[in-house]
């Protein structure tokens, strides 16, 4: 089990170094650099500067080292937890993912906490439900709840229970109700997901030959559900909640555009159009160290919830 | 059994929960009483985030900036005079080249210090300083020529330029160029930009958060408004709150919630907007920025199409911009009419040569040898008539109309959608046939820091919109203007500059830059400054 596990972690830091170098080198590959976008925005463009206000201009900015020197510079940095600073916004990288980040993690949390409740309750529900035409229908919603676009599905929301009803605020990112229609948004993809594969499930532990001596036994097919059926059928969710971490980063970024919320998202969609390498690069630590963890999580949890499976040797 | 499940659930339950619990933040720095007004607009500069107002071009912020921090002399929006603020009068040496001033001597600032010509003094050498450190910033333009300040006593001072710039009074009443108390330049520039402004205007900047919004209070004590301010004492305002919202739909319906009192987006209104706005009791506030207009610059270097003055003068005439007007935005909407939009001061008319001619545009595609293909496009020596034109971050309905404006007289007008990052690495190389660039300035000098080659912001571009036997001409009427010392001068100056880029197809004016804001029932007294801003200290929240 040790062995397994050092063996995870290794393959971890090698995803991590993996992520962190692939992002530096794509950012330098992007057309136009960040010394021309710096100056653009301040109202100047580079072709207008002579020789040595090119200079000075890089200085400021701290752009004056080579492609390799950076990237050390930056790698460096960032094992001894300093992430550098952010061009545009004058401030060092680590305070702004202490600002940042709990305000996306706040909405990532709750939100997967609602795809699970949804996606596990309408499965659930699509099993059970005996009458045809309600079973089909039922059944359907998945795919429709993962073909609503994101975006759309935000200012649907924002139109009904903000503008509409005025339940909760159209936007910000204060206090608990401003993070429910957000969180709502960005479940509802992952929901879908958990729905479509837990259906399946089910209707391939329904024809188990358990499940026949379940009701043989003289069980309700509430509990034959409830016992036999979804704990044999929910093993494939485990899996996928690691996957819906990743997502749930990416949804982040139009959410909260829309929701006009300040948090990663929406820090990394902006850093990267200005190329603000610093800040790009703590992000993508970040978010591929969460990844990396929770689904390491997820593979040790397995053995715990299906002893079936073994991360150690079998002895023959 | 069913022990084994429970941790399953309830693990991650818990887990996720937590997350979300442990990072909401408490709300309630909500003012309850008072009059708070909440401006909503559109998404803040994400690429340079400050507020410093010597860094600022971002019109919103200059919007903050006016009402925190003051400048020596303010500009009469109907005349485009400039009249006293915190300087009480002036004068101009005959050499153009010593500007004194003779300041207010009742004036603080809101951290407690006296404005005099000291405070003067440091705030225009610190300004010089960061534009000598960052050439790049964006106030430099407004300084130009600037060298040094002379402390003659308690409240006059002496500002002293080394070389003439003709435009330097109306600088010194620009946000760009206020002036701040003596404390907020000990501090570095990177602390200004993010919200460490101590002005003397009649609202205090109390919190600045990047891409959030920002709250001002009232400035209790302030009594020195200039004469474009209807209301001369403190404010009727106890705060403003400010919040930039970049999602258009979810914006409005802020304010149509009531949630937001003054509606201020970029770009004008729709049609569509317009109306569901005006239906619901809002007041549409509009002015034109001085400045140029929008305006399509040529590329006329190499083997491009447009280096034949013939084409560009087809151009010219190829443009229908009263539809532009009527139909991108509504039936109201002013048309463009020259090089400048009109609130610009020695504005000239160009309304004759601006008028929309497909017939004579033909006339002179043919005479200059591009005949029609059977595909509706022109070709010559087996080369098409394509101009392309670089759009970033989204093409709009605006340029869609112009392309299909220029294919009625079989000129094929490539949109290409790029980057940031790519529109700036393609106009710095000449990679285009038409671009654009503005800003925002009431005063005709700002031509100087978009088409003068010497000084523009991008020499690429004004060096790309004259033909090489031009541009002496041009460099000319630009020195006219910069060191002309009588209001004469410069009138002719710019007024022929603004005939040259017509009647040479060096610009082509597309729409007036009207700036819109919609403000609510409650909302009375909103004013517009010379420079496109509102003064917040005149308005007044009523019952509608």
């Amino acid at each position: 089990m040790t062995r397994y596990l050092m063996g995870r972690v290794g393959q971890a830091i090698l995803v991590l170094w993996g992520a962190y170098s692939i992002t530096y080198f794509i950012l330098y590959l992007l057309p136009g650099d960040t010394l021309s976008i710096m100056l653009s925005a301040s109202g100047i463009e580079a072709d207008a500067l002579s020789v040595e206000d090119l200079a000075k201009a890089r200085a400021y900015y701290g752009l004056d080292k080579g492609l390799f020197e950076q990237y050390f510079d930056l790698l460096l940095g960032a094992l001894h937890g300093d992430f550098g600073q952010s061009l545009s916004l004058n401030r060092p990288v680590a305070e702004l993912l202490v600002e940042r980040l709990p305000q996306t993690l706040s909405l990532a949390g709750l939100a997967i906490v609602l795809s699970l409740l949804g996606g596990i309750g309408l499965a659930y529900l699509a099993a059970y439900v005996r009458w045809k035409p309600l079973k089909v229908a039922l059944a359907r919603l998945p795919s429709l709840g993962f073909s609503v676009p994101v975006f759309w599905m935000g200012l649907l929301l924002i139109q009904v229970f903000a503008f509409g009803l005025g339940w909760f605020p159209a936007t910000g990112s204060r206090g608990f109700e401003s993070l429910v229609l957000p969180a709502v948004t960005l479940a509802i993809p992952s929901a879908a997901v958990y729905a479509q594969v837990l259906q399946r499930s089910f209707q391939g532990v329904w024809n188990q030959s358990y499940i026949t001596t379940a009701f043989a036994k003289g069980l309700s097919r509430g509990q034959v559900q409830a016992r036999h059926g979804f704990k044999n059928a929910a093993l494939p969710i485990l899996t996928l909640i690691g996957l819906q971490v990743g997502n749930t980063v990416s949804g982040a970024v139009l959410v909260e555009t829309i929701f006009a919320r300040s948090g990663i998202g929406r820090l990394a969609q902006e850093a990267v159009l200005r190329q603000d390498i610093p800040v790009v690069l703590a992000i993508v630590s970040v978010s591929a160290a969460a990844f990396v963890v929770v689904n390491l999580l997820v593979d040790l949890l397995y053995p715990w919830f299906d002893p079936r499976i073994s991360h150690t040797p079998k002895v023959s | 059994m069913s022990k084994r499940q429970l941790p399953f659930g309830a693990v991650l339950t818990a887990c996720a929960l937590a997350l979300s619990l442990v990072s909401c933040s408490p709300s309630g720095d909500k003012n309850p009483a008072g009059k708070t007004l909440n401006i909503a607009f559109f998404g803040d500069n994400t690429t340079l985030v400050s507020v410093d107002p010597f860094q600022v071009y971002w019109l919103e912020h200059r919007v903050l900036l006016r009402n925190v921090a003051e400048s020596l002399t303010d500009q009469d929006p109907a005349t485009g005079k400039i009249i006293a603020w915190l300087a009480k009068s002036w004068e101009v040496s005959d050499d153009a080249l010593t500007y004194t001033f003779h300041l207010r001597d009742d004036v603080t600032f809101s951290n407690g210090e006296r404005f005099d010509a000291r405070a003067v003094k440091t705030a225009f050498d610190s300004n010089k300083a960061l534009a000598t450190e960052l050439p790049a910033t964006f106030g430099a333009t407004y300084l130009a020529g600037y060298d040094h300040a002379e402390v003659v006593d308690d409240f006059t001072v002496k500002l002293v330029l080394a070389k003439p710039n003709a435009g330097f009074l109306q600088a010194t009443s620009t946000t760009n160029l206020s002036i701040l108390a003596p404390a907020s330049y000990a501090l570095s520039a990177k602390e200004r930009s993010l919200g460490k402004i101590i002005g003397t205007g009649p609202f205090v900047l109390q919190s600045y958060t990047p891409e959030v919004g920002a709250h001002l209070t009232k400035r209790k004590g302030y009594a020195w408004a200039s004469a474009n301010m209807k209301n001369q004492g403190e404010a009727h305002l106890d705060a403003v709150d400010i919040s930039y919202i970049p999602e258009e739909s979810v914006r409005n319906g802020l304010f149509l919630q009531g949630k937001a009192d003054i509606l201020w987006p970029r770009n004008p209104f729709s049609e569509v907007d317009l109306k569901l706005l005006q239906s619901k009791g809002a007041t549409i506030q509009s002015r034109s920025l001085p400045g140029p207009a929008l305006n399509l610059y040529p590329n006329t270097r190499g083997e491009r199409a447009l280096a034949d003055k013939q084409v560009r003068l087809a151009l010219q005439k190829s443009i229908d911009r009263k539809s532009y007007a009527s139909t991108v935005y509504n039936a109201e909407f002013p048309v463009v009419d020259g090089i400048f939009d009109v609130t610009t001061p020695y504005f000239k008319s160009q309304g004759p040569k601006l008028v929309y001619d497909p017939k004579g545009a033909e006339q002179i595609l043919d005479a200059a040898g591009w005949t029609k293909g059977a595909d509706g496009y022109r070709q010559k020596n087996g080369k098409r008539l394509s101009l392309s034109y670089n759009i970033s971050p989204a093409e709009t309905a605006g340029d869609v109309l112009i392309q299909d404006q220029l294919r009625k007289v079989g000129i094929d007008l490539k949109l290409s959608v790029v980057t940031r990052a790519e529109w700036i690495a393609n106009n710095s190389a000449g990679n285009y046939d038409l671009t654009i660039n503005y800003m925002t300035r009431a005063d005709p000098i700002i031509l100087q820091t978009i088409l003068d080659p010497r000084t523009a912001n991008s020499a690429t571009l004004a060096t790309n919109i004259y033909e090489p036997q031009v541009l002496d001409q041009a460099k000319g009427l630009f020195d006219a203007g910069i060191t002309a010392t009588q209001s004469q001068q410069r009138a002719d100056a710019y007024g022929n500059l603004q005939d040259l880029l017509i009647n040479e197809g060096s610009a082509f004016p597309i729409y007036e830059r009207v700036w819109q804001a919609a403000t609510s029932s409650k909302v009375k007294n909103f004013h517009w400054t010379a420079e496109g801003f509102a003064l917040l200290g005149d308005i007044e929240i009523g019952t509608p």
